[in-house]
């Protein structure tokens, strides 16, 4: 099985802008730490999910890892090559790591039939002219947008958001690429439709191998579809853990919140959880831990310290001092009345 | 296990109706080319409850609050119903309830009722507030056009006053909107919406644009301020299971129709129409055995074709011949008042399984730590 082989790897990928804060010619400069020190790894045939909210660096990170932004330090390997952060993007690796945007009526060219949107990148790409046709028609077939000449001739606003969206895959997969990063696929999408386009990442991933970043804010459709769950928060990954894991029993306050957050009729048991000081907002401070200012849990420590990530189990990690040498369970009850986290 | 509805309200009950919408039609365009968004649609409001209007993109949820309160723009047309709104009149000596048509009032009589009995908080508060005026500025004109008698460190007092109702701080006032984040520009919102303390407050997908956990402080604290001021609430949103916590009765919209109006804990436990039960069926569970979900084949109907039957027959799976050819109405079928348009619940139909049951059928398994044994049991909830 191919299944282990890392595609796309992400050491210590960091970008810093730089901004001016207030106002007049010698306003201060301020430092926004959009994406801090994260190492990922995208291998064929898994899903990586990316959860945060707004804010919380997951475009920026998809946008290093597609090559648009251009890291501030870390390193990239594709296939176990490294590419150097600040070199230019190359054809070739625009050709392996292709990316899918969150708007499909705003990334497809409304004046240009689907054709021109798919035969564009397979021109560039050097495909020889006699193969751009049946590339163009597999590739839809691909997405099951079936028959392809239906739609190959037809204007983007002719299309629904949903068929919009596997136009937008199918652009991606052209050219044949062996990482699809996926940014918001669905969030633009009819609630009625986003399990298609959910369903179709799953089985190109499945059935073609591919590796798949999947980037989200809606942490039920990453337990839905991801092999691996990555929570960022402020630039940081704050928890992984593979499979369902995260979801089921997250370890970190802020994934505790996130999950506590989520609108579940099936789960009386939840209270809606009590947000403290939401004015901070927005606000990350530089000392200690980030999420410190909203943290229930907060204590002296981590407003003092930042928290490293401490590894709970083989496969699960959290970037938490209440997990600093103890192990730690928060019982679904506690965490549903917003109790303490005790330590067993 | 036990079969349980909550609170059973019949919503034919339209004593205290705060709004109601009878038969109400909307098109855009005029003649051949018109596109008929809302289709004869039947809604009551009763006082301090809160309906919610689900459904998609399309659907025609947003055109029909528009067009009820007659904000909707040409080329949007009523093309036919009526709406009354029912509103205790401070300027009148009796205790009677002043009803309103809304549908034939005049811009004066509009006027009046705007703002002041119907308010309405729009999805995008970024494009709704006048992006180079200071905060404080929009609550000072609400309340000098509507509350002429106060003067200007009054104006100022209430608005400060609202903010803190929202859980904003004062110094908000003199910000401009792109200062504020979308959590707080939506509260910004929802304050100005409460500042003249109306009967009805619409809310057009007032949390779509937020993360979930900024909707959840939202949702919580409008559930907060109805339980001080008691003001009855339409809520649209796309997402129902945010409905099913918020709302008494919903509302499911497909195509311009109702398809599916009840209480809202029996729609979401036990949905009668086929598209509800898709709907429900397409948000992936937060718990439980993952395994694949099939969500709804297909897309919504081109609005702009006359459709024949029941809008939604093309996406049904269990879509009957008669389907194609008559639309359903929107009738009650038992006896908790629910009302549902579809033809799979008329007399001599066997109705399949999804849609017969009683009781909800992914009630998950819960560890609940028991305080005093200190060991897990496990509770089917």
């Amino acid at each position: 099985m191919s299944e282990d082989v890392t595609q796309l790897e992400a050491r210590g990928l960091t970008r810093h802008f730089v901004v001016r804060t207030g106002h007049g010619v010698f306003r201060p400069k301020r430092t926004v730490r959009a994406v801090d020190d994260v190492s990922l790894r995208l291998d064929a045939g898994r899903v990586t999910a990316v959860v945060g909210e707004s804010g919380s660096g997951k475009t920026v990170l998809a946008r290093m890892l597609a090559r648009i932004v251009s890291p501030t330090s870390g390193e990239l390997l594709l296939e176990g090559t490294s590419i150097r952060a600040r070199s230019r993007r190359t054809l070739a690796y625009a050709s392996d790591v292709q990316m899918v945007l969150q708007d499909p009526f705003g990334s497809i060219n409304p004046v240009h039939r689907i054709r021109h949107s798919l035969e564009r990148p397979l021109l560039i790409h050097h495909t020889p002219k006699n193969e751009v046709d049946d590339r163009a028609h597999a590739v839809l077939a691909r997405v099951s947008l079936e028959p392809p000449e239906r739609y190959l001739d037809r204007y983007p606003h002719e299309l629904s958001g949903g068929q919009l969206q596997r136009v937008s895959i199918a652009r991606a997969l052209c050219v044949n690429p062996k990482v699809l990063l996926a940014d918001e696929p669905i969030s633009m999408l009819d609630v009625s439709v986003r399990l298609g386009v959910l369903n179709l990442l799953r089985g190109l991933c499945d059935n073609e191998h591919m590796a798949i970043l999947y980037i989200t804010h809606d942490i039920a459709s990453a337990r839905y579809i991801a092999d691996e769950t990555i929570v960022m928060y402020a630039g940081q990954v704050v928890e992984r853990s593979n499979g369902t894991r995260l979801i089921d029993e997250p370890q970190h306050p802020y994934t505790q919140l996130l999950i506590a957050s989520v609108p579940d009729p099936n789960n009386p048991l939840r209270r809606a959880p009590e947000v403290e000081d939401r004015n901070s907002q927005g606000l990350f401070p530089d000392v200690g831990c980030r999420f410190a200012p909203r943290c229930p849990h907060a204590m002296d420590k981590c407003r003092q310290v930042a928290p490293p990530i401490f590894t709970l189990s083989d496969d699960h990690s959290s970037r938490c001092w209440l997990h600093d040498g103890h192990a730690v369970e928060v019982s679904l009850a506690e965490r549903a009345q917003g109790g303490s986290i005790s330590t067993t | 296990m036990i079969e349980e509805f909550a609170t059973l309200v019949d919503p034919n009950d339209v004593d205290d109706a705060v709004l109601e919408i009878e038969d109400f039609s909307v098109d855009y365009g005029w003649g051949d080319s018109a596109v008929h968004a809302v289709n004869n649609v039947t809604l009551s409001v009763r006082r301090s409850r809160v309906l919610g209007i689900a459904g998609e993109s399309g659907s025609g949820k947003s055109t029909l609050v528009y067009a009820v309160t007659r904000l909707l723009r040409a080329p949007g047309v009523i093309t036919g119903g009526t709406a009354r709104l029912s509103f205790d009149d401070s300027s009148s000596s009796t205790d009677q309830m002043t009803t309103l048509e809304l549908t034939t009032a005049s811009e004066r009589e509009l006027r009046k009722i705007r703002w002041s009995r119907v308010s309405i908080v729009l999805q995008s508060a970024l494009n709704a507030l006048n992006p180079v005026l200071r905060i404080g500025h929009e609550f000072d004109e609400v309340l000098k056009t509507h509350r002429p008698d106060m003067n200007k460190s009054e104006r100022r007092q209430r608005a400060a006053e609202l903010l803190a109702l929202v859980g904003l701080n004062e110094e908000r006032l003199a910000r401009f909107p792109h200062e504020l984040s979308g959590g707080q520009r939506q509260r910004v919102m929802i304050a100005l919406a409460l500042s003249l303390d109306p009967q009805l407050v619409i809310m057009d997908e007032p949390t779509t644009a937020l993360d979930v956990v900024t909707q959840r402080e939202i949702i919580n604290e409008l559930a907060q301020l109805r339980a001080q001021f008691g003001f009855a609430m339409i809520f649209i949103t796309h997402d129902l299971t945010l409905l099913v916590e918020l709302a008494d009765d919903i509302a499911v919209m497909y195509a311009g129709n109702v398809v599916e109006w009840a209480p809202a804990r029996d729609l979401y436990d036990t949905p009668r129409h086929p598209y509800t039960l898709g709907l429900l069926s397409s948000s992936p569970p937060l718990s439980g055995e993952r395994r694949e979900l099939v969500g709804i084949a297909g897309s919504p109907p081109d609005m702009s074709q006359p459709l024949l039957g029941c809008s939604f027959h093309a996406r049904c799976p269990y879509a009957l011949d008669r389907c194609s050819q008559e639309a359903p109405p929107l009738r009650v079928i038992d006896k908790t008042g629910r009302k549902v348009a579809c033809w799979l619940h008329d007399a001599d139909n066997v109705v399949p399984g999804p849609l017969r049951r009683t009781v909800r059928i992914s009630a998950p398994t819960q560890v609940v730590n028991d305080a005093v044994s200190g060991s897990n049991q496990a509770v089917v909830l």
